[in-house]
């Protein structure tokens, strides 16, 4: 039998299983938290004593603000007190795909052909001859 | 384009001289083979049949033949020890350290879909590994996560997270989720390299389940310094860890003929080597250079992304300029073959359409004339099972035609005498002998190295047991190498006529394939072979002993796929002493170390949901749930509507619990952090029980009462 939470009245008899289930709620809660033992026990009774045992949202709220007060509520940061980084700084560079010429006969002919024009009918340099 | 330093040349001109040896080896023995087997056939090769039948064999036979001269080869090299252009001479006599700072290495383990737990036990091991070189500081890994799998991409976040808390690695172990996965595997490392490839000399590049040995990391490193015209060098990794009769097969395979075809491959292509894709370490400056694989234009399986990068990027860090060599001698590398038939059908099947699309980079200009022949190469890896299918059905048809065709005995051309058909059974006989000899006898050199070394041949549980598992090996490959041969000339032909493939997960278990999944997978291959069979016996009985070995393959390979993936089956031939590999006679450290990290117990959890739920544990556990989100690069507020969307996702996942979602819904939560801490504050608010039960927020009856 637990016993008779700290509230000024007493537990309200037809709804044992409401604080049963508020307290478990509030009580994974800080489980899952990872707080040091006392610590996180200690949130849990305070959230509990302030909601009262009607309904887990109410103490579920009141625990939420306790630990935020207690600075608790800051998720996983790194020693610098930052949120954590899977990542390290970028340090961007290119890579790009250089031009493939698959069907290098085609482009050949286009070579030759573009080097026969120029040959045909490009500028001619004077080299003293008329 | 060069801008390497110019190759050595006394091993381009030793490379171009083995390649001239090689053809002539090759050409010479199949001229006369293909002559052999015109001379054999009715009309001497003179009908259209015959002359097909003549030029597909010919093909094959040049194909098997530079298999065996490359095993002959490399029996050669390892038996003479001395190769005076073998890399890791490169190191020899050093120490394990790298004396330059600035030589610093990215270990790329580049995921999709993976066993987390197998994924992290193998980065513990390599990671571990390494430290015990006093090199770690010069490495450090990356996990490149392509997951679509919202579950698995929470679970990731955890193992990395809880990685680096118990082994004190934060800063040198990291994790980067693409949240696109273009290009696959190669787009992967693309964007790993224009993120960071700056911050390092040199990436090495594993597979989901590869393990390499510090040692032989370090000194790949220490290669890679003292040669600076190597690009990319590829060490062979060992198959291990399987259990299943068909991958203990492989892998023993693997252990007592790679070697010695290793040693070979090196032998013919010095540095125009192959990459395989992991267990390598590149060079990354011309690697971002110059590597990056192109889009082939068109649609269909034979455009879009190259499924099989790795030969393309060789080539291209070749035409560079630089030297890809295959380190063949250099051990503590290892990795983890398909568990089963249909495993390995289904990597095949990518690998296939991946090789064949190398056809249209042949011709490419600038490649070097050995990466156009490893192109080829790869493309007749499958080729060669079309056109092996295509001398088996020619040689059918030849048998049926002679049998409702009479001879023609008088030619169109005026002679006194008919041409009578000539049987020559010592030649058929001759011809089938050459090709037996080309195909076991490599089994016999490498069993031959093998006693050299050790006369007691104690790694593979000793000289009778190392035969036995020789010959064991051989039957189980005759006999379901007709099945290999009928899946992947479908495969062949499917790409060819525009029939796609997913990049689906590799199966890395050892789970067996189901009497249901063997059927469903061969049963078409099962009536074909029973229809071939029928109807040569039917029309040609003489005929059908030829082809009998082949049916019957076929007939059984539904159990022969059922039974082969069986783990019991190749536990009871490992406790027979059969197909024994060395790793499993002398356990190496790092191969230890993997089998205890994988047995590491899980962290304690106050909620009764599994690792694998983490999506659900992202939502309610409150430590998870703040690793992702300080994970989640930024956030951006998104249109009305998409909030909107959003917002109805949430209620939905409250009002009908989590199993009402699809993981594409799944997703779309994950990646907003608003919505995520919505979901995860109301959820803790739920008043329902059974609602609160679907989140996992209701205690197991043990912790719950006083």
């Amino acid at each position: 039998m637990t016993s008779i939470p700290e509230t000024g009245t007493n537990t309200p008899a037809g709804f044992p299983d409401e604080w049963r289930y508020s307290r478990d709620r509030v009580l994974l809660y800080v489980r899952a938290l990872d707080l040091p033992p006392f610590r996180g026990l200690d949130l849990a009774v305070e959230s509990l004593k302030a909601a009262g045992p009607t309904s887990a949202s109410e103490a579920m709220n009141k625990l939420r603000e306790l630990l935020a007060e207690n600075g608790l509520d800051r998720g996983i940061l790194d020693e610098e007190g930052r949120h954590i980084s899977s990542m390290p700084s970028l340090n961007r560079g290119v890579m790009v795909a250089e031009p493939l010429d698959r069907l290098p006969w085609k482009s050949a002919l286009g070579r030759f052909l573009r080097r026969w024009r120029r040959n045909l009918f490009g500028p001619w340099e004077t080299n003293g001859h008329a | 384009m060069h801008d390497a330093p110019m190759p050595n040349p006394s091993w381009n001109r030793a490379a171009s001289w083995r390649r001239v040896l090689l053809i002539t080896l090759v050409l010479l023995p199949t001229i006369a083979a293909a002559r052999t087997m015109a001379a054999l056939l009715p009309s001497r090769g003179g009908t259209a049949l015959e002359f097909l039948l003549v030029a597909v064999f010919a093909v094959l036979f040049a194909w098997i033949s530079v298999g065996f001269w490359t095993a002959s080869m490399g029996f050669v090299l390892l038996l003479f020890k001395n190769n005076r252009f073998s890399v890791s001479r490169a190191c020899e006599g050093m120490d394990m350290s790298i004396p330059d700072k600035s030589a610093r290495t990215a270990v790329l383990i580049p995921i999709y879909n993976e066993d987390v737990k197998r994924v992290m036990a193998g980065l513990r091991t390599v990671y571990t590994s390494i430290g015990k070189t006093g090199s770690s500081d010069r490495f450090d890994f990356f996990l490149l996560s392509d997951t679509t799998d919202p579950d698995t991409w929470v679970e990731e976040e955890e193992g990395w997270h809880r990685f680096c808390r118990e082994e004190n690695a934060s800063g040198r172990v990291f994790y980067r989720r693409r949240s696109s996965n273009s290009r696959r595997k190669s787009g992967n490392v693309a964007d790993f390299c224009r993120r960071w490839g700056k911050n390092y000399r040199y990436m090495i590049v594993f597979d989901a389940d590869s393990v390499m040995a510090g040692t032989t990391m370090v000194r790949m490193v220490q290669s890679m310094e003292a040669r600076p015209d190597i690009g990319i060098l590829q060490t062979p990794p060992a198959g291990v860890n399987r259990e299943t009769l068909i991958a203990r097969a492989q892998q023993f395979a693997n252990h007592v003929y790679g070697p010695m075809f290793a040693a070979g491959l090196h032998f013919w292509q010095l540095g125009d080597a192959q990459y395989w894709g992991h267990n390598a370490i590149i060079r990354t400056e011309p690697f971002m250079k110059h590597c990056q694989v192109p889009r082939l234009p068109g649609k269909g399986p034979l455009g879009g992304d190259i499924l099989s990068h790795d030969f393309v990027e060789a080539a291209l860090m070749r035409r560079a300029g630089y030297g890809v060599w295959l380190a063949y001698d250099l051990g503590g590398s290892w990795e983890e073959t398909p568990p089963t038939l249909l495993d390995e059908l289904k990597r095949d099947r990518r690998w296939c359409q991946g090789n064949l699309q190398h056809m249209r980079l042949i011709f490419t200009r600038g490649l070097f004339p050995t990466h156009r022949a490893l192109f080829l190469n790869g493309i007749l890896s499958y080729g060669s099972a079309l056109l092996w299918l295509a001398f088996l059905l020619l040689s059918s048809a030849q048998a049926v035609a002679e049998v409702f065709f009479e001879p023609v005995y008088f030619s169109g051309t005026k002679t006194l005498f008919p041409q009578w058909p000539v049987w020559h059974p010592h030649w058929a006989l001759t011809l089938l002998g050459s090709t037996a000899v080309l195909l076991f006898l490599p089994k016999l050199f490498s069993m031959i190295l093998i006693l050299l070394k050790d006369p007691s041949a104690r790694a593979f549980g000793g000289r009778t047991n190392l035969a036995s598992g020789i010959l064991l090996e051989v039957g189980l490959s005759t006999l379901l190498a007709p099945v290999r041969m009928i899946f992947h000339s479908l495969f062949v032909v499917a790409t060819l006529f525009g029939k796609s493939v997913g990049w689906g997960t590799q199966s890395r278990g050892d789970r067996g394939t189901s009497w249901g999944e063997a059927v469903s997978a061969h049963w078409w291959g099962t009536l074909f072979g029973a229809a071939w069979g029928g109807l040569v016996y039917l029309t040609n009985p003489s005929f059908f002993p030829w082809i009998s070995p082949i049916v019957a393959s076929l007939l059984l390979s539904a159990p022969l796929s059922a039974f082969t993936s069986r783990s019991s089956l190749g536990k009871a031939f490992r406790n027979a002493g059969l197909l024994l590999i060395p790793e499993e006679v002398e356990f190496p450290a790092e191969l230890a170390d993997l089998e205890d990290n994988l047995l590491r117990p899980e962290p304690y959890t106050p909620f009764p949901l599994s690792r694998k739920n983490g999506f659900v544990r992202a939502a309610v556990d409150p430590l998870v749930h703040s690793l992702h989100t300080s994970l989640l690069l930024r956030y951006k507020k998104k249109a009305p509507a998409r909030e909107s969307a959003l917002e109805g996702l949430v209620e939905k996942a409250l009002a009908k619990g989590p199993g009402s979602l699809t993981q594409r819904e799944k997703m779309e939560i994950l990646k907003d952090p608003r919505h995520l801490a919505e979901l995860h504050r109301r959820v803790w608010e739920l008043e329902n029980r059974d609602a609160a039960a679907q989140w996992g927020l209701v205690l197991p009856a043990a912790d719950s009462g006083e």
